[in-house]
Formats: C-alpha cells, sequence, structure tokens
C-alpha cells in the first residue's frame, strides 16, 4: 500500500479511529493486524519471510539474556546469520550469480548455478537492519529481550515505517508500544501537518522531476551534456523529496498516534562538506551503520590508514545495501573517497582558504562549500540512477563536454518541476536559516496557517502528479 | 453519564479536532469551488492546443470524415488532403499518447451530436498490451466526465475511487493550469498554432537505418481494451458509420504480424470492417526520409500516406467523388 494513494488514506483514518476507540491493552494487537495487512497488500507470501526473521530474533533475544559467556556470541552470530542469509537469497543471490557467470564465460566455462526467479521482498533491507539492531542491543546489554512475542513482531512491523524506515532502535521504539497514547489535539495536528508536507514532496516535486528524470537517464544515450547535468540536479531533488517525504508521512502517521520516530532528513542540501551530509541525509541508516558496523571494525581509534579503510569501507558496504548493482557499490565507494579525501586534504584547504582570503568572508566560503557538496552529491547521483555503470560512465563524459542546449520535453512539466524545485528550498532555506521568522506555515494566526495548509492541498491537486509511481526507497 | 462521556471528548480534544476539521474542509471545499470553476471557464475557451482539439472533437466538429487515433493518426493523417480528393469536410481528432478507451469516449460524444459519413480509426501495433500509462492516459478525458454522462464508464476506468475524486472541482484541471493560461491568449492562438483541422505536421527526416523486429511475442491481451475496440467498431455499425482501420506505417519492418494487429484485424473483419495495413509497405520502410522517427511520418510521408489511403477508400466507398 502506497503513502500516496486513496487506499492508504482510507486505511490511516480507519486504523487511527479504532486505535483510540478501544482499550489501550488492544492496541498493540491493532497495530500488529493493520501491520500485516500493509504489508500484505504489495505481495502477500512474503509476509513468511518476515515471520521467519521475527521468530528467529525474538528467540534469538530471549537466549542471548539468558545465556552467558561463548554461547551469547554464538546466538548473536546464528541470529546475524539468519538475517544476512534471507538478504543474501533475496536480495544478492541473483548478482553475485550474474558476476560469477561473466568471470566464468571469460575463462571459457560455463556457470552451472542456476538463478531464483524471486522478486524482492518490499523493504527487506530495511525491516533485516531494524531487527539485526534489535539482538545487537540485546548482545550489548543496552536493551532488555522483548518476552511479548506481539509486541515485537510489532517492533519489526510498525506500519508507518516498515517498508522503507526511518530504521529504528528498540531502545527508542519497543516502550513506546506499552505507554498509552492519549489523543492530544496539538499533536495529532502536527503529524497531519507533516504527513501534508511528506505528500508534498512527492507528489507535487519528486513525482514531478521523476518524468523528466525517468525520459532522459532512460535513454541517456540520445542526449547532450546540458541535458543529462539538468536531469541530473533533478534527480538529486528527486530522490530527496522521494525519500524525505516518504519519512515525514512515516514520522507524522506515527506522531497522530502518538508514537516518536527518529528524525531521518535534516536538510541535507545545506551541508557544507560530504561529512555533515551524511549526518543529514537518512540519519537512521547512517548511524545504523555507525552504531553497529563503523564502530566494529574499531571506528577511528585504530591506526590512520586503518582508520581510512574503515571509513571507505562502510560506504561501500553501505552502497551494496542500497542494491545489488554495482552502480551502487561504486556510488558508496565514491561517497567513502570523498570522506577520506576530505579528511586527507583538511589542511591544504584550510590553507587554501587564507591564501585566498576566503576565510574573512565565511558566508560566501559556506556558500561555495554548500555548493561544492552539493556538486559532489550529484555527481555521485549519476551512479545511484543510472541504469549501469555504462551508461554512468556515458553520461559523465558528456557532461563535461558541455554541449548542447537542454532538452524541453514538456515545457510545462519542466515549469511544474522548476516551481517545484523553488519552492522546496525557499521552505528549507526559512527553516535552515530564518527558524524564528515570519511563518505561513508555524503562524500563530490560526487563520493564516489554515489557509496555508489549504493552499498546499489545493496545490497538491492542481500541480501534483496523481498518477504518480512508488516510492524509490521501496526497492531497497 | 451522557456529560461525563461529552466531557471527556472535550477534555481530549476530539471536539476541538472535529471543530477545525470542519472549519478546514469548509476553507479547502470554497478554495476547491472557486478555483475550480475558473479553471472550467477557461479550459472550455482555449483557442488553441491539446485540450482545444479534444474539445472541438467532441463538442464542435461537423467534419464528415472524422480521423481518430493516438499520435500516429494526429501526424500521419492529412485533413486538407481528404477533404481535397474526396468533397467531404475532414477533421484528425487524434491525440499524442491516448489508447482505445480515448477514441472511444470521443466517439461516443461525437455519435450523440451527429453521424460522420466516415471514420478511419488508426490502429497502432501493441494497441491491446497490458499498459498502466493507457489507463492513466485516460485523464485527458476528466474535464468532460461531468458535462458528457456518456463518456463517464470510459473515465471511471482510471481507477475505483475516480467517481469520489470527481467531487473535487479542480481535480479534472490537474496540471493544466499552464497549458489553460496560454492558449487563452489570443495572439499565442493566431501566431502559435500548430495543427491544421487537427492534422498536425511533422518536418525533420529520419536519418537511421531500418531496424527489423523478428522477436514474435503472443504477449496477454488487455480484454478491457479489446471491448473497448469492440465498442468503437459495434458504435459506428449502429449509427451507419463507415468505418475504415488502418495501421499506418512505421520505420521498423516486421518479419511476423504482430499480434494486436492479428487480433484486431481478426474482429473487423468478423464484422465487415475493412482493415488496412500499412505496416510492412515498401514504399515507406524503403523510404527513411518519409519518417520523423520510427513511429511517425513527416509531412512527406503523411502526404503520400493519406493520398495513398484515399486511393485505397475510394476503391469500397462508391460515394466518394475522386478529384485528382
Amino acid at each position: 500500500m502506497l503513502f500516496n494513494s486513496i487506499q492508504f488514506a482510507i486505511f490511516f483514518v480507519i486504523v487511527t479511529f479504532i486505535y483510540f476507540t478501544i482499550n489501550h491493552r488492544y492496541r498493540w494487537f491493532l497495530l500488529l493486524a493493520s501491520s500485516c495487512y500493509f504489508y500484505m497488500v504489495f505481495v502477500p507470501v512474503y509476509i513468511l519471510i518476515l515471520g521467519f526473521t521475527i521468530i528467529v530474533d525474538y528467540f534469538a533475544g530471549i537466549y542471548l539474556e539468558e545465556t552467558e559467556g561463548k554461547k551469547r556470541k554464538v546466538f548473536l552470530v546464528a541470529s546475524l546469520i539468519a538475517n544476512i542469509g534471507v538478504l543474501a537469497v533475496f536480495k544478492y543471490y541473483n548478482f553475485l550469480n550474474g558476476n560469477l557467470s561473466v568471470f566464468l564465460n571469460d575463462i571459457g566455462f560455463q556457470n552451472p548455478i542456476p538463478f531464483l526467479s524471486i522478486i524482492l521482498p518490499i523493504g527487506l533491507s530495511f525491516h533485516t537492519f531494524q531487527a539485526m539492531a534489535y539482538t545487537i542491543e540485546v548482545y550489548r546489554g543496552h536493551q532488555k529481550a522483548e518476552r511479548h512475542f506481539g509486541i515485537y513482531a510489532l517492533y519489526v512491523m510498525f506500519y508507518p515505517q516498515l517498508v522503507a524506515g526511518p530504521i529504528e532502535r528498540p531502545q527508542n521504539l519497543i516502550h513506546q508500544f506499552y505507554e498509552k497514547h492519549i489523543f492530544e489535539y496539538s499533536r495529532i495536528i502536527e503529524g497531519l501537518q507533516l504527513m501534508l508536507w511528506g505528500l508534498f514532496k512527492k507528489i507535487v516535486i519528486a513525482d514531478r522531476l521523476a518524468i523528466y528524470v525517468n525520459a532522459i537517464y532512460n535513454n541517456s544515450e540520445h542526449h547532450n551534456g546540458m541535458t543529462l547535468l539538468v536531469a541530473t540536479i533533478f534527480f538529486a531533488f528527486q530522490i530527496y523529496c522521494d525519500f524525505s517525504g516518504y519519512s515525514d508521512i512515516a514520522i507524522g502517521a506515527a506522531k497522530v498516534m502518538g508514537f516518536k520516530l527518529m528524525i531521518n532528513f535534516n536538510r541535507p542540501y545545506f551541508s557544507s562538506s560530504i561529512s555533515e551530509f551524511w549526518k543529514r541525509w537518512h540519519i537512521s541508516l547512517s548511524s545504523w551503520f555507525k552504531d553497529y558496523f563503523y564502530i566494529s571494525l574499531g571506528g577511528n581509534r585504530v591506526s590512520v590508514p586503518r582508520w581510512y579503510f574503515n571509513l571507505f569501507f562502510v560506504f561501500l558496504i553501505s552502497g551494496l545495501w542500497h542494491g545489488a548493482n554495482w552502480t551502487f557499490i561504486i556510488w558508496g565507494a565514491l561517497n567513502g573517497f570523498y570522506l577520506v579525501f576530505a579528511i586527507i586534504t583538511q589542511g591544504l584547504r584550510d590553507k587554501f582558504d587564507v591564501l585566498t582570503g576566503l576565510d574573512r568572508f565565511p558566508r560566501i566560503n559556506h556558500t561555495i562549500q554548500i555548493l561544492t557538496t552539493f556538486c559532489l552529491a550529484c555527481f555521485a547521483w549519476i551512479f545511484f540512477r543510472a541504469n549501469n555503470v555504462t551508461d554512468a560512465f556515458n553520461i559523465i563524459e558528456k557532461i563535461f563536454s558541455f554541449s548542447g542546449s537542454i532538452y524541453w520535453m514538456d515545457p510545462y512539466s519542466i515549469a511544474y518541476s522548476f516551481f517545484g524545485i523553488v519552492f522546496l528550498i525557499i521552505v528549507d532555506s526559512k527553516k535552515e536559516y530564518y527558524r524564528g521568522s515570519f511563518s505561513f506555515f508555524n503562524n500563530k494566526n490560526w487563520i493564516v496557517r489554515n489557509l496555508s495548509y489549504a493552499m498546499l492541498i489545493i496545490l497538491i491537486v492542481l500541480v501534483g502528479v496523481l498518477d504518480g509511481g512508488q516510492f524509490i526507497y521501496f526497492q531497497f | 453519564m451522557e456529560k461525563a462521556l461529552i466531557n471527556r471528548i472535550n477534555e481530549n480534544g476530539y471536539k476541538k479536532l472535529a471543530m477545525k476539521v470542519f472549519v478546514f474542509v469548509i476553507i479547502i471545499a470554497s478554495f476547491d469551488f472557486t478555483i475550480g470553476r475558473v479553471l472550467n471557464y477557461f479550459y472550455f475557451t482555449q483557442g488553441s492546443g491539446t485540450q482545444y482539439r479534444t474539445t472541438y472533437s467532441l463538442e464542435k466538429s461537423t467534419a464528415e470524415i472524422l480521423v481518430f487515433g493516438s499520435s500516429r493518426a494526429n501526424h500521419h493523417y492529412v485533413s486538407e488532403i481528404f477533404e481535397k480528393r474526396s468533397n467531404l469536410t475532414c477533421y484528425n481528432a487524434g491525440r499524442d499518447g491516448n489508447s482505445i478507451f480515448y477514441h472511444y469516449a470521443i466517439l461516443k460524444g461525437v455519435l450523440k451530436r451527429y453521424s460522420p459519413k466516415i471514420v478511419i480509426l488508426d490502429f497502432s501495433t501493441h494497441e491491446f498490451v497490458k499498459n498502466q500509462d493507457s489507463y492513466d492516459r485516460i485523464s485527458s478525458l476528466l474535464p468532460y466526465y461531468r458535462k458528457h454522462p456518456e463518456i463517464r464508464s470510459i473515465v471511471e476506468l482510471r481507477g475505483p475511487f475516480e467517481k469520489f475524486k470527481m467531487i473535487s472541482n479542480i481535480y479534472p484541471f490537474n496540471s493544466s493550469i499552464l497549458s489553460i493560461a496560454i492558449h487563452n491568449n489570443a495572439e499565442y492562438n493566431n501566431t502559435q498554432r500548430e495543427d491544421i483541422k487537427g492534422y498536425m505536421p511533422l518536418t525533420k527526416i529520419w536519418n537511421e537505418p531500418i531496424k527489423t523486429d523478428s522477436n514474435f511475442v503472443q504477449y496477454e491481451l488487455d480484454s478491457v481494451k479489446v471491448k473497448a475496440y469492440d465498442s468503437f467498431i459495434n458504435g459506428c455499425i449502429n449509427s451507419r458509420v463507415k468505418l475504415y482501420i488502418v495501421c499506418s506505417p512505421s520505420f521498423i519492418k516486421y518479419t511476423y504480424k504482430e499480434y494486436s494487429v492479428t487480433i484486431g484485424q481478426e474482429i473487423a473483419e468478423r464484422n465487415n470492417i475493412k482493415f488496412y495495413d500499412f505496416s510492412n509497405d515498401s514504399n515507406f520502410i524503403n523510404n527513411s526520409s518519409l519518417f520523423q522517427d520510427v513511429g511517425h511520418l513527416n509531412n512527406e510521408g503523411a502526404t503520400l500516406f493519406s493520398n495513398r489511403l484515399i486511393d485505397k477508400i475510394s476503391e469500397t466507398e462508391k460515394n466518394i467523388e475522386l478529384v485528382h
């Protein structure tokens, strides 16, 4: 069930209404049942995969808490293998097998291993990582093993964040299922407002930009450098609005029912460095990798070369997490390279600022840094969006030839796209730099506030792409 | 007890929320009504463009020959040639990107007003393939939903909630505001008009070698599309309109008969309707200079094709007095 569908609107209203009507003791069951239904609308049989990981991790958590010594590690490893195994089979098996086939063909052999005819279960990487966070936290002693099977299942399956995050931590979410959430007017309004803004970003901006981006990137060989450059910039805004729009709807829907999910995006394109970008982009995943992978590798408390390796390797794996394709791996590696390069050249860049006098103009310097970070992110997005590595390199070659004029395709659609981007930049700039100043959406006067939100709805109906597709991150 | 319940509701904010939601809905409804009415007015006063041509086809055309189809119809059938050669008036009602759903809806609207003498339906290869885009494209008929009850069943193919979405006054004009603004500008309409009686000439020349398609696929047919096609034929037969179904040229050499074309031809012949297949006509597939791209003839190609088609039609249509 897509958040940007009428079906979800009906589902959400019914579930929320029943949620506040029934006794607090039975709410977990309502949320679990509705989450099962929400997930089964996509491909019903895949609920069995979720069920498998839930059962494994539920018992793993209990055994981890009840046992001591080396056995604990055995249970943790067994649980992680089960989770990663599911990911490996459903997400990476055909990719690895395909690469093996290419390799064997090159040396004159045929690959005897068959390919699997399977569709990737929606949101598999998200709920697998959330489940792994639970067992690791129980192992580390930061979280008690959850004895209530229904509550544990709900922790993995809570419908607002089931298919595309935010990837929650057990310490933040599980206790909330035990708490009684009352019907609180101001909280509900805040949740609905967040959902509305998320919908706006998805329907008016992301899906509009997707029309141009898909048309260009799916036929990149026919387009010139300028067109591909515009499509790449559009994609940067598309993926931001698509994914942060989903997160806003998820966080807002949970908030209406009284749950507090972690923030996933914090206006990442205002970052002045790649390091800051990753603290603002997909925060729940970045922090997952930091907490459970980077630190396990030794983090920065190791030799300098090993630290660089740790950073690079974490981003490489993060790329692989996104998809079983070399484009994602290169995208991850590129971001890892950016980070390591930034650390190595920090001193040189500081000297350059002094030499050019930029250090005396902090605002200009900051603006240049923001634009540089945005350009680097866009360059990496080429690999993320391209259909294959060959396409990506061809696109880069064409972009850097700076040739041709922009392909206007459908001028109306491009005009709506520019409108969306400008609207987003104004709203995000306001939140980033002028938080305390006049605001339409948080105005104290309820007429201004209501009119502003009414206009947002009108704009969605007036210029939104109402036949838009699913969210990009569902495929992960 | 009742008082206690009311107090509880008030305390928890239910009443406050209900009141605010009510006020908010009133504000939205007012905006929707006002903006929707304005858009509705200006939508139907457009003087050129795609939307104008749909309005003209559905509500105003009185042509004796009407051409239906997608972009291939729009760019392949030169209305003036049909007029000159047959002494009948002609209008090209084709619209880019649309499928049999759109053509059938327009036909229904036309037949409600009058019966043209001849209808030509351009039939595309892969016409019956299952494709969500065909259903999404029905959105071009949304502005006519209220005024034309005869097309409602087609518009509702978009989805189960279409009826409810149509409560909104703005929804039918989604993504149309710029087009409406531009095509209400008289100067633009006078100087930038793209069509000649519905026909839109293409001017570029295709320079690539022809591609051969030898990959026959018996894909799953969209039964709703087949039914709409059947209804299109029956609509013409019942109104005594002479119907010709034409698969116009494309710059692809098919080594087999495309599956939709086979089915389309079978249904046409079953109803004694002429089906002319130009998809492998050697006059066209041997000459790339007649095309703008693989799917579309340019003006030179369209002129040649229109003349050849009217020659062919005149073989069976005794009422047409051919002008050479």
